[in-house]
């Protein structure tokens, strides 16, 4: 039931349906109660099987819009970028990691200026360390390989 | 009368107050980017407020939500391009006001409708909210959960352009919602033998990923768009406002703040559907009909107005029920629950200063907005001109990052806040509905909790719901609201598909 017609209904409603499928066997695996009672089962089977519900009411829709894929390269590199970035500070802090994420992130989105980008590697991750860690008293992710707050006697 | 004594308290404090003006400017500065929004400035600037008073956090968050409602108008007005969905109505007329040369005059119109609109809205929810939570108070299990039930389907139903994906959105929030222990059995439950799943999806790396870093991907699709901009004459004549002016105004004004402030109470319908409902309801009452959507100063009043209205009304089922009327009430939540304050109905018991005060902060920051905006909005669209969207968004990513990180010191809420990134994108990109999603995850535990209890006091089972008067209406208007919106819906396709 839709006003105009939404994108991809049959890849959402497969989708819909799958992560409903894959629901409902899960949330049937949660242990009963001391008592046998499905107390913790309901709402985790309630949502599942609404997901499939409403994943069949979306096949039932003839067409839908054409997505607008010509950005999913940007976009995919931005998820990229932000996976690899999380990681990295586990692996080597976050000060290294945010000097390396912050010119790719202005890179993804068009900045060019070789000068800008070097200045936005070392001054945001001095800015956000000092506020969140210094000033606000957050502790640092540390990097299990190698950090620099090491080096520079922190946090 | 409670609100004078805590006006007077808050009035005393120039800490408070400096908060307070804080977040009327942030707001409407972050309200009037075209993007972002006064939830993502929420969600990312939460996880400061973790180290700041009750108080202060809260008012500072809840007069950006106000703020930030007004400050859309002014992107609508000079860029036409809303800076939040409500805004959106403003457009259609503020726009050819300022094709005009207008546009001064229209953000005046924008301004003082909105000022009125939210004291409307605030002045009730003061006058009412006491009330409310005097009858929630009465409320038990059973009915509590026919009202989060309703809730979900209006939610799920009403806003979005699909019904199917917007009840689907509302679904996945329920179950991403029972990850982690049942807090009755502490079962563990979609936890695939994951330890940092056992403490469930935390509400802050949730929301900072589907507002904010879900934008920030969408952003990087409107790259290279850049939006139209009016330059504000300084003809006086075209930009100042009259009182002759303003007065045809007044009656949409007011019937549209009354609008607002009604479509406010009800959960997750939020701003845009006020402003849109207004605007449709102004135009129809209208003398000037024809000139409604070529630059009517009614046109952009009344949506103003309701837009704004809508901010304090949605407070009223937070506080009452622990219900959040809009995806800012859902952000709000986490500030109660993170400095140990039980929101519902005995709120007004065990904080009921705090409440008052804060609605204090909410009359004070409708005063601060109104002045900035009547005097310097222009200067505020000026301004936001000037911030290049391409360095804006790679700085907001980065705050999201750490903002995540900060809520529990904690690097896999930063892996959920990526995952519910790239969701806030694709959902956005398949006509889902994020709102719902965020709204429904913060429901479904107080719904279970009920649900479990009716089922505990129930001889019949199921049966219950339907034996009790008061469950029982719930449980109608919440089929009654879907069947509406999916008449409306096959209407509206019949139409379209008509030769």
């Amino acid at each position: 039931m839709t006003q105009g017609s939404s994108p991809a209904p049959r890849v959402v409603g497969v989708a819909l349906i799958l992560i409903g499928i894959g629901a409902t066997v899960t949330a049937l695996s949660i242990s009963l109660d001391q008592y046998g009672r499905w107390g913790a089962r309901y709402f985790p089977l309630a949502g599942a099987l609404a997901l499939i519900a409403l994943g069949a009411a979306e096949l039932r829709v003839a067409d839908g819009a054409r997505l607008d894929r010509r950005h999913w390269p940007a976009i995919t590199g931005l998820l990229a970028l932000s996976i690899t970035y999380v990681w990295s500070i586990s692996a080597f802090g976050y000060l290294l990691s945010t000097a390396v994420a912050a010119p790719a992130a202005l890179w993804i989105f068009g900045v060019r200026n070789a000068i800008g980008l070097g200045l936005a590697a070392v001054l945001c991750p001095a800015i956000y360390h000092l506020v969140f860690f210094e000033l606000l008293g957050v502790f640092p992710p540390l990097g299990r390989w190698f950090d620099l707050l090491d080096i520079m006697g922190g946090p | 009368m409670d609100i004078f004594p805590a006006l007077a308290s808050v009035l005393s404090d120039p800490s408070l107050m400096a908060w307070v003006l804080a977040a009327a400017i942030v707001g409407m500065i972050v309200g009037a980017i075209p993007g972002l929004t006064a939830s993502a400035a929420i969600a990312m600037l939460l996880p400061l407020t973790f180290y700041m008073e009750p108080l202060p956090a809260l008012a500072f968050l809840y007069v950006i939500g106000k703020s930030g409602r007004y400050g859309g108008s002014i992107a609508a007005i000079l860029f036409n391009t809303p800076g939040t969905a409500a805004s959106a109505a403003t457009q259609i007329d503020g726009y050819p006001l300022a094709r005009q040369g207008k546009a001064s005059k229209a953000m005046k119109v924008a301004t003082i409708s909105s000022v009125i609109g939210d004291f409307t809205g605030e002045i009730l929810l003061i006058v009412g909210v006491a009330w409310i939570a005097t009858i929630a108070l009465k409320l038990g299990p059973p009915e509590l959960f026919a009202v989060y039930f309703a809730a979900f389907i209006v939610i799920g139903s009403v806003i979005g352009k699909s019904v199917t994906r917007g009840l689907a959105s509302a679904a996945l929030g329920v179950l991403v919602a029972m990850v982690g222990l049942d807090p009755i059995s502490s079962t563990e439950r979609f936890t695939f033998g994951s330890f940092d799943l056992t403490n469930g999806i935390g509400l802050v790396p949730l929301m900072i990923g589907i507002f904010v870093l879900g934008e920030v991907f969408a952003q990087i699709e409107a790259r290279g768009k850049a939006p139209e901009i009016i330059a504000e004459g300084d003809d006086e004549v075209r930009n100042g406002l009259t009182w002759a002016e303003y007065r045809p105004c007044l009656p949409h004004v007011f019937r549209s703040s009354l609008i607002g402030s009604f479509i406010g109470m009800l959960p997750g319908l939020g701003s845009a559907i006020a402003a849109f409902v207004a605007y449709g309801e102004g135009k129809r009452r209208a003398r000037n009909p024809q000139d409604w959507g070529n630059g009517a100063l009614e046109g952009v009043a009344a949506p103003e107005a309701a837009n704004n209205a809508v901010s304090g009304p949605s407070m009223a089922p937070l506080l009452t029920l622990g219900i959040p009327g809009s995806t800012i009430g859902a952000i709000l939540i986490g500030v109660f629950l993170i400095h140990g304050i039980q929101i519902g109905p005995t709120l007004f018991l065990t904080s009921r200063d705090l409440i008052y005060a804060l609605f204090a902060c909410g009359l004070i920051g409708i005063v601060f907005y109104g002045l900035i905006g009547y005097f310097g909005a222009a200067f505020v669209g000026r301004f936001i001109t000037r911030i290049p969207t391409r360095v804006l968004y790679p700085v907001i990513f980065l705050t999201s990052f750490v903002a995540a990180y900060t809520s529990r010191g904690n690097l896999f809420d930063v892996y959920v806040m990526v995952a519910a990134g790239f969701a806030g994108w694709a959902m956005r990109k398949l006509d889902f509905n994020p709102a719902a999603f965020v709204i429904s995850f913060v429901l479904a535990g107080g719904a279970e909790e009920t649900f479990r209890q009716a089922l505990l006091l129930s001889d019949n089972g199921l049966l219950i719901f339907v034996t009790r008067p008061v469950a029982l209406l719930f449980l109608l208007i919440g089929i009654s609201a879907l069947l509406f919106r999916m008449r409306g819906l096959a209407r509206a396709r019949a139409v379209e598909s008509a030769p």
